[in-house]
Parts: C-alpha cells; sequence; structure tokens
C-alpha cells in the first residue's frame, strides 16, 4: 500500500502535465464538434464562399441565391482584413466582390469583370468553377433576353437541371471522420501523459538510494514492484477510461455501436502499448530532466508523422514508410480503417486484426527490451 | 584589541517562532571564533542575518566599526562567506568556479590569476582544475566550496558547518587551512556542532542553543566551568557495591558509575586525583588492569549547561 | 565587473545541456517534423485529376467529346482520368477505390460524398446544361428563320451563330495575395515557441544569481558586485544565447526548410527582438513569482509555452482563426501568437499595421512582466531563505 501512495502523491504533484494534455485534446475535440467539418477539406462538398454584394439589383440577388444553394456562405466581419485573414485561414475558399449597379450594368450589355479571391485548394477551384457556370449560362442569356424576370427565370432554369447522383456507401462517413480525429488525437494526449508519469515514476524509483531502501525494506522487492506496475496501469486505465467517455459526448452516434466497440479495442491495445514503451524509456532515461524532453520529442514525432495531426493522406510517402516503425502507425491506420467499415465479416475485419497484432508485438519487443536494459543496469550498479 | 563584528540584541523570528533571541557578542581582528552549538540551535540564522541575507526582527549589527545592510559594498568587499551547502556552478569546472567567485572581487587579472592559484594550493585541488563539480567526490567539493569563498583573500570570514558529511583526510586538510587562513591575518567566525574541531581551531568559543548565548569564553574558559574537572575509567573485574560506595566518598569525587566491568568516577577538582585511586586499589589488593584519566570535553560542559547532549 | 559576470554567465548556460535542448535542439526537431509532415500538404489541396469512369454503350456523342476534352492530357485544364468500362467493371473499380465514381444511363454513382464527388457531378451538369442550352438556342434560332419566312435555313450560320452566343468569356480579376500558404502559421509558431522557450534561460540565470533560490545566489549575493549588474549581465547573456538560438534556427528554416518569413528583414530582426523580450521577461517574472524548484519552473514554462503555441496553431493551423476569430482576446494577450500573427502579417499583408499592433503588444507584455519582477525584486531580503 505504502508504494501505491506513494505513487499516488508523486502523481498529485505532477497533476498539472496530465490535465494540460487533457484539456488540449479535449479543446481540440470540442472545437473539431463546433466546426462541423469546415475545417477537413475532404469531406465538405460545398465550398465556403464569401460574397461582398455592394449591388442592390435583382441580378446580383440570383447569383447571391445561386450560391446560397450550391455553397456555404459565410458571414465574417465586414471588414477586408477579417476577408483576408479568413482566405488564408481556409474559413473561406472564395471571395465575389460585386459591384455597384452590377444588376443594371449587366442588363446594359457591359462586359463587366469581377474582383474575386480564392484559395489554392479543392474548393476554391470548384467554387470558381460555379462562378463561371453561373456567368457563362447568365452572359449567354443575357444576348438574347432582354426581360429581366424572364432572363432571371432562363438562367436558373438552366441550372436547375441535375443530374442523379446515387452515393454506394450507407455510412456516416462526417461523424466517422469525427471520431477517427478524435481518436488519432488521443494517441498524442495519451502517450505524452503515459509516457511522462510513468517515465517520472519509475525515476523515482529507481534512484540509487530509494531502490535500495526498498529492497531492504520488509516489503517484498518483488511484490512492491508488481504494485509499482498495477499502479502504473491503474492510471492509465483511468486515463483511457475517462478520454473514452469525452468521446461518448463527442461523437455518440458512432460510440454506441459496432464501431464504437472497435475503436475502444483499437484504443485499448495502443494503451498497452503506450505503457510499455514507457516503461522501456523509464529504464533509459537515466536524468529527471531528460523526461519532459523525450515526452515531447517521442509524442510530438510519432503524432506528426503518424498522421495524427496532418491526415494520413497528405503526409508524403517517404514520411509514412519512417512511420512503420511507430506504433501509433498502426493505431491512426486501425481508426481509418474502422471509421470505412461498412459490415464487420471477418474478410473485411482481417486488416484491422493484423494491426492489432502488430502493436502487440510492439509490446512483446517493448518488454523485452525492457528486460535486457534493466538486466545491464543491475550488472552496472 | 579591535572589533571586527559587533553584534547587539539581534533578534530573529520564524513564523512567530524565535531562531535567534536577544544575542549580542564581539568578534575580534585575527581571532578564529567558534559558534558552536547543536543542529537547529541559530547558528546559521545569526550568520545570515549579520550578512544581511536575512531580515531581522531587530538589534544592531556593526562590520569593520559600519553598519552592515545589503548595499554596504565597501564592507562586503572584505569579507568572505563559506556556507553550510556547497554552492558552485556543475557547469564551470573547479578552476572556472574560483576564477568566476574570485573576480566578482578582484577585476586585475594577473593579481586574480595568483589568487586563484593561492586558493587551489590552500585546499589541495591542484591537480583537479579540469574536473567538474560532479566529478569530485564530497570532500573535494567541500574543499572547492571553501577555495570559492576565500579566494579574494577577505579580511573576514564565515564558515558556516564546512566539514559536515567529509571524510577524515579532507577534514585535516581543511581545518590546516583554516588555520593557514587566520596566521595570514584573517579573522574567522567558524561555525560547527563538532566540538573536536572547536577544541582544535578556536581561539574564543559561543555556545548557542536555542538561539541564545549560552557560554562564551576560550576552550579552557569553557572548560573550566565545568563542574566536572578530571574523569578517570578504570578496568576493574567484579567490584562490590562495598567498594562502590568507598570509592564514592573519597577527596573530590563527583560521581561514580560502574558498569560491565569499567568504573568511572568524576572528580570536581584537583589534577591528581588519579594517584590517590590507585593507592587506594593497592591498599584493598583489587586488581585493575587499564586506568586512565581524562580532561572533560565540551561536550561534558553542553551537557552540564543544557542537560542534553551536543549531538544528538 | 560586468563583463566578467556576462562571460560566466554566458558559460553556465551553454553548458547546461537541458537548457541548450529545450533552446537550440527542440524548435529545430520541430521543424523538421513539420517539414516532413507538410510537405505535401499545400499540393494535395489543390485541384488534382480526378479518376473516373463511363459505365455502358450508349453514350451520347456530344457528352462524349466534351468529356474526351477535359480528359485530354494535352490539355492544360485536364480534370478527369476517364475510363470507358461495362457497369460490372466500374463497380468493381468503384469499390476498390480506383475511381471517384461513374456515370451510368444518365446517373452518377460514387460511394461517398466529398468534393472530388461534387466536382465530378458538377462538371456532368456543366456537360448537361451545356448540350441543352446549344439545342434550345439552336432551336429558338431556326424558329425565329421561321417566323421571318425564310424556309431556306442556313445550318452552318445557324451554327456558327449558336457557337457565338455559347462563347461568352467570362472575366474575373483574381485580387487575392499570392502568399496564401497557410503552412507557413507552423514554422512562425515554431519562431514563437522559440523565443518563448528563452524564458527558460532568463528563469535559470536568475535561479543562479537569486539568494533565496540558490546557493550559488547566496554567494553572489553576499559579494560586492552589486544586483543590479549582477541581474543585467545575466539578462544579457540569456538574451544572447537566445539570438543566437533563434539565428540558428531562422537560418536552419530559410535554407534547409524553405521557409518564407516575408521580405523584409529589418522587420523579420524587430519582431524577432521583441518575441525574444517576452520570453526573457516571462522567465524573469516566473523566477521571481514563482516559490518552487527549478525542475518544477522548467515545468510551468514548458507547460505555458505549448499551451500559448497551441493556441496560436502549432497543433492545427485552424485552432488560431478560430480563436482569433471567437475570442480574439484570447490571443491578443497571448504572446506565441503576437510573435505568430506579426510573422504572418509580414508575409501576408502589405500593410504594416497588424505588424507593428503585435511587435508593440510584445514590448507592452514584456514591459508588463518586468514591472512586476522589479517590484517583487525591490525587496531585496528575505525573510526565510
Amino acid at each position: 500500500m505504502t508504494v501505491f501512495k506513494a505513487f499516488l502523491k508523486i502523481l498529485n504533484r505532477n497533476k498539472g502535465i496530465v490535465i494540460m494534455y487533457t484539456v488540449i485534446l479535449l479543446v481540440f475535440g470540442v472545437t473539431n464538434m463546433s466546426t462541423n467539418n469546415s475545417n477537413n477539406l475532404f469531406t465538405a462538398s460545398k465550398p465556403s464562399v464569401l460574397i461582398v454584394n455592394e449591388d442592390n439589383g435583382n441580378i446580383s440577388k440570383n447569383l447571391v441565391k445561386y450560391f446560397n444553394e450550391n455553397s456555404e456562405i459565410k458571414k465574417i466581419a465586414n471588414n477586408e482584413e477579417a476577408r483576408n485573414d479568413a482566405l488564408f485561414y481556409q474559413d473561406v475558399s472564395y471571395i465575389i466582390y460585386i459591384p455597384k449597379n452590377y444588376s443594371s450594368d449587366f442588363l446594359s450589355g457591359k462586359n463587366i469583370t469581377l474582383d474575386i479571391k480564392k484559395t489554392d485548394t479543392y474548393n476554391g477551384a470548384y467554387a470558381e468553377m460555379l462562378l463561371n457556370r453561373y456567368l457563362n449560362v447568365a452572359n449567354i442569356y443575357q444576348k438574347s433576353v432582354s426581360d429581366e424576370n424572364e432572363l432571371i427565370n432562363k438562367i436558373n432554369e438552366t441550372l436547375k437541371k441535375e443530374v442523379k447522383v446515387e452515393v454506394t456507401s450507407k455510412l456516416n462517413t462526417g461523424e466517422l471522420d469525427k471520431a477517427s480525429f478524435y481518436y488519432n488525437f488521443m494517441s498524442y494526449s495519451m502517450l505524452a501523459c503515459l509516457i511522462y508519469v510513468i517515465c517520472l515514476i519509475l525515476q523515482v524509483f529507481n534512484q540509487d538510494k530509494i531502490s535500495k531502501r526498498n529492497i531492504i525494506s520488509s516489503t517484498n522487492y518483488k511484490k512492491s514492484n508488481r504494485i509499482l506496475l498495477l499502479s502504473n496501469f491503474l492510471y492509465s486505465f483511468v486515463l483511457w477510461l475517462f478520454y473514452f467517455i469525452v468521446s461518448m459526448f463527442i461523437v455518440p452516434e458512432v460510440i454506441f455501436s459496432m464501431h464504437g466497440v472497435l475503436y475502444l479495442i483499437n484504443s485499448f491495445i495502443f494503451m498497452i502499448t503506450c505503457i510499455t514503451l514507457s516503461f522501456l524509456l523509464g529504464n533509459l532515461i537515466r536524468n529527471k530532466n531528460a523526461i519532459s524532453g523525450v515526452v515531447n520529442v517521442v509524442a510530438l514525432g510519432s503524432s506528426f508523422l503518424c498522421g495524427v495531426f496532418v491526415p494520413v493522406n497528405l503526409l508524403p510517402s517517404f514520411v509514412l514508410s519512417v512511420a512503420h516503425i511507430f506504433p501509433t502507425f498502426y493505431y491512426v491506420e486501425g481508426n481509418t480503417l474502422i471509421s470505412s467499415l461498412e459490415d464487420f465479416s471477418f474478410i473485411n475485419l482481417k486488416p484491422l486484426f493484423m494491426n492489432f497484432i502488430i502493436m502487440i508485438i510492439f509490446c512483446i519487443v517493448f518488454i523485452i527490451l525492457t528486460n535486457i536494459v534493466s538486466k545491464k543496469r543491475q550488472k552496472i550498479g | 584589541m579591535k572589533k571586527v563584528i559587533e553584534v547587539n540584541n539581534l533578534t530573529k523570528e520564524y513564523k512567530g517562532v524565535k531562531a535567534v533571541d536577544d544575542l549580542s557578542f564581539d568578534v575580534n581582528e585575527g581571532e578564529i571564533l567558534g559558534l558552536l552549538g547543536p543542529n537547529g540551535s541559530g547558528k546559521s540564522t545569526t550568520i545570515n542575518s549579520i550578512l544581511s541575507l536575512l531580515n531581522y526582527k531587530s538589534g544592531n549589527i556593526k562590520i569593520f566599526g559600519k553598519k552592515m545592510d545589503t548595499n554596504a559594498y565597501d564592507i562586503k568587499s572584505k569579507i568572505g562567506v563559506v556556507f553550510q551547502d556547497v554552492a558552485v556552478f556543475d557547469e564551470l569546472t573547479v578552476y572556472e568556479n574560483i576564477d568566476y567567485f574570485c573576480g566578482l572581487y578582484i577585476t586585475d587579472k594577473n593579481k586574480r590569476k595568483q589568487y586563484v592559484s593561492d586558493a587551489l594550493d590552500l585546499v589541495g585541488l591542484k591537480e583537479f582544475t579540469k574536473f567538474r563539480p560532479k566529478q569530485l567526490s564530497g570532500g573535494l567539493l567541500r574543499r572547492l566550496n571553501i577555495a570559492c569563498g576565500i579566494a579574494h583573500k577577505p579580511k573576514l570570514i564565515f564558515l558556516d558547518e564546512p566539514t559536515v558529511a567529509v571524510d577524515p583526510q579532507s577534514r585535516n586538510n581543511i581545518l590546516d587551512g583554516i588555520k593557514k587562513l587566520r596566521d595570514n591575518g584573517a579573522t574567522i567566525v567558524y561555525t560547527t556542532h563538532y566540538m573536536e574541531e572547536v577544541e582544535i581551531l578556536c581561539d574564543r568559543v559561543i555556545i548557542i542553543d536555542k538561539g541564545k548565548i549560552i557560554a562564551t569564553g576560550t576552550v579552557d574558559e569553557l572548560k573550566n566551568l565545568s563542574n566536572i574537572k578530571e574523569k578517570v575509567t578504570v578496568e576493574v573485574l567484579d567490584l562490590s557495591d562495598k567498594y562502590i560506595e568507598e570509592i564514592m566518598s573519597l577527596k573530590n569525587v563527583d560521581s561514580v558509575i560502574y558498569q560491565n566491568n569499567e568504573l568511572f568516577v568524576t572528580y570536581k577538582k584537583g589534577k591528581n586525583n588519579i594517584v590517590e585511586m590507585i593507592d587506594y586499589f593497592k591498599n584493598k589488593r583489587i586488581n585493575y588492569s587499564k586506568i586512565f584519566v581524562e580532561r572533560p570535553t565540551l561536550n561534558d560542559v553542553f551537557l552540564e549547561l543544557t542537560g542534553k547532549e551536543l549531538r544528538d | 565587473m560586468f563583463l566578467h559576470n556576462f562571460i560566466y554567465a554566458l558559460k553556465i548556460l551553454c553548458k547546461n545541456k537541458v537548457l541548450i535542448f529545450w533552446t537550440f535542439a527542440f524548435p529545430i526537431i520541430l521543424g523538421t517534423l513539420f517539414n516532413l509532415a507538410f510537405s505535401n500538404i499545400s499540393n494535395s489541396e489543390k485541384l488534382d485529376v480526378i479518376d473516373i469512369a463511363v459505365a455502358g454503350e450508349n453514350i451520347n456523342s456530344n457528352f462524349k467529346e466534351s468529356i474526351d476534352i477535359l480528359s485530354n492530357k494535352d490539355n492544360s485544364d485536364k480534370l478527369f482520368n476517364t475510363k470507358y468500362v461495362t457497369l460490372n467493371e466500374a463497380k468493381k473499380l468503384l469499390d476498390d477505390e480506383k475511381i471517384v465514381g461513374y456515370i451510368y444511363n444518365e446517373k452518377i454513382v460514387v460511394k461517398k460524398s466529398g468534393i472530388e464527388q461534387t466536382i465530378f457531378k458538377y462538371v456532368v451538369d456543366e456537360i448537361n446544361s451545356k448540350i441543352n442550352m446549344s439545342s434550345s438556342i439552336f432551336q429558338a434560332e431556326i424558329s425565329k428563320e421561321i417566323e421571318n419566312g425564310n424556309y431556306n435555313i442556313n445550318y452552318e450560320l445557324i451554327n456558327k451563330k449558336v457557337n457565338d452566343q455559347l462563347n461568352t468569356k467570362v472575366s474575373l480579376n483574381d485580387t487575392s495575395n499570392k502568399n496564401l500558404d497557410y503552412v507557413m502559421i507552423e514554422f512562425y509558431t515554431l519562431i514563437a515557441m522559440a523565443c518563448l522557450y528563452g524564458s527558460l534561460l532568463s528563469m535559470t540565470c536568475l535561479n543562479n544569481i537569486m539568494p533565496n533560490m540558490s546557493n550559488e545566489g547566496k554567494r553572489l549575493s553576499i559579494s560586492k558586485t552589486k544586483k543590479v549588474s549582477l541581474i543585467l549581465s545575466n539578462l544579457c547573456a540569456s538574451y544572447l544565447v537566445q539570438l543566437v538560438g533563434l539565428l540558428i534556427l531562422f537560418t536552419y528554416t530559410i535554407f534547409a526548410l524553405h521557409v518564407n518569413y516575408g521580405s523584409n528583414l529589418i522587420y523579420i530582426i524587430l519582431l524577432s527582438l521583441a518575441g525574444s523580450l517576452a520570453g526573457l521577461s516571462l522567465g524573469v517574472v516566473v523566477s521571481i513569482k514563482f516559490k518552487v524548484g527549478e525542475n518544477a519552473k522548467i515545468g510551468i514554462l514548458i507547460g505555458i509555452v505549448m499551451f500559448w503555441c497551441f493556441l496560436s496553431g502549432m497543433m492545427g493551423i485552424t485552432m488560431k482563426y478560430i480563436v482569433d476569430k471567437n475570442i480574439p482576446i484570447l490571443n491578443k494577450i497571448n504572446p506565441a501568437n503576437m510573435i505568430t500573427d506579426g510573422f504572418y502579417s509580414l508575409y501576408y499583408y502589405d500593410t504594416l499595421d497588424r505588424y507593428l499592433l503585435n511587435v508593440i503588444s510584445l514590448i507592452v507584455f514584456s514591459l508588463l512582466l518586468l514591472v512586476i519582477s522589479i517590484l517583487n525584486l525591490r525587496r531585496q531580503k528575505y525573510d526565510s531563505i
């Protein structure tokens, strides 16, 4: 019990770090929820467009109406700086400036050049396509139709005709992507919290004086080691459980389904891998001051290289091949696989199970290495 | 005799508890003054107050005849301090550490080089100049700590328990060094809870307990304060109670203890009590194997004055 | 005396491995990670060629023609890689995600919704409406001719007329700034982090010389060196080390990682100096105000700085924008964001207003912390040490 109490004391003294990483995860999870994918460029099918309309005519109103139907019109503070910021951070992909008297000039057949601003992205290109199409149709009819209302009707009629689209997948991709995003980010917080705390605790207990004192104390050495292991596991488990509970609030539909169970298993196995990795690092690090350095390099490094902060499909291939040496890679890939699962037949689940097995192999390797390292250390001591 | 330090009615409290209680004493030029007291008796607090490192509640402190405070830089330039805790930079080598602290006082480079080399000689660290503090043993580290405090050849040196946790060889080296410093004309205030060091080293001793001075004087003067003047130990087998009572009634005897075939006798007065003891044994035909005589130690004095041992 | 302290403070800082790791090595490691992770991001967001398939046999010739133009590899606006396959083959291709979708019987089939699918649909709509329009204009022209009593219709002429009408040129004037690479923000947060990690240096320096924090400080404070000179020499040393670290980081990011900090060197230097000053004063205030051990102080500083960097977009650039837009005050008082935003304004904006505001904010931030520290330092003696 004394070992466990000491463990709790050390944990309590360093709770700040755990809280910080957890807060970062929560902020990330919650903002991700409230922004509703607008920052995830690859599921949005409506580009976000900003229209600065200084005209009052019906032609420009119709243009706005068209964009309202085919894109997400953004409301941005009415100044150029806010618009420029929005464009830079891709809050809007496209800005259209409609000048004064646009409608009347257009009707009189003047060739008007519109000012626009755009990002160099899919969404920007798509928004421009929409604008081009509208203007093309409008220009064509303007040559033959002179009545404003008839012109607008003709334009809208032409633009209204749409091809039918059938979507074969029945998945709620938006929610599943969100869940994957949250669970991916969780690997960063989890890794950082576990490595930091476990390394620190191993440091404290491995300090020569204390470990000697422990050996000669009445508590059995092996028993106290076991309690230490158990305490670390308990701490990790509680943290993992907490992160899981948070995910129930962020993506409830996903969590209370078969997908949720798989996310749960995947993250649990990853947690075990983190614990074993932390034990290895804790045995390797000799200097207490080095811990935060190692935490940041390992946690940030694996997160950046394995697709936690940047989606895997955006990473260059050579980075991905390097990423194979991190367990995080298989965890993230596991999450991606889960989010694309439609039915849970064995054939579909097989690649996911492969990832589980690879993570478990990582665990075993870490445990073996830890044993080798600590054996060597005992000899030196 | 010139007074280097004058302390009048110094009182310092920590959260309502008096750590130093109305302390007054002087330090004379060229002497080694020992501040002797058990751990937590207020020795370090006294020194830190004298150095103006701490706020104190009341009292008057003069050094070299001038009032000491944080901005008394002319006084500070003549002071050297060796603290209880090792205060050196782990990032610097032995030489660099001494050079750095010496350089705070001595700006002339050539002079400083000489001073640093003198300090290295004094503490015997010549071969270790390129070492980092982490690579030194405890004793050597203490010596470096001393060298850093005295390299600028101050007129007044405070040594706050410089020999705590030091091996005997280093301790002797340190004590020799301190004597040399005094011989070179420095005044030294030396705090310790090792009475042996005080007996070897100090010209004058102040015994402190619970923030109060309980005795002042030279080592001999202090010992004379004690009721006990002589202690005799005899190894003798199976002494009966009758004899013990008789010994008790011998001249000058203060107390008698018989334990594990050893007889401890203390005397209130006189010097040649042992002769009488031997005569007594001869008369009674008691066989004894060993016999030896001791003068009282400062520990005995402390014990008598406070009712507790100096070291616990 | 000043010089002596300064030189030794430099030596002490440079030999402290933990500090050197955080201020020199860590930003470079992180920068390398950013570069690895983001090197592809700007490219992969650009419009790429989309793989599609056309299934079945009965394909409208006009439609096929239009698709072929968009799939022609000599066309600079090439949009599609098109395969003509049977329905079953198309289904298989879609299942294996070899194509984004296929068109069959005037219907598009995709696996899920997304931007590529949307563009696919859009282009099909566009082609269809073009075909419809041309036929309706063609009809209209013919009926016009007939109305005018001209029964001898010259189809070629009408075709030309129709094409004239269809061929209108839309003119758009792109006024957006060309510096739109938002990945740059990552590297700006990196510089911000490096600036603020300077706090570790100044904090250590002060810890070394304060009597209530270290034994060395006790020793220094009983020496005849004036406290002001001691503090200034140490802070100058920490500032210098910090700037050298920044210089290395700038050199590395500019020449190895090709980061664009805007073109005006003077402004970059001014911002870096102000940012480093903010870092320095942060260290000073943490050193003086927090009564905990040195390791705990390092932990506090790293925690604060990482959190600030997080808010200014280090772990996801959108974070900065979200905070800027919704809780602007949070980033207005965040020095990491002041630095990041300063570089962003230099990179993206032509005017200097916003840049200057950031520089001034940094200086105000620094002075504020320094004043707090000085007020605390005025109590030169301590009740306990």
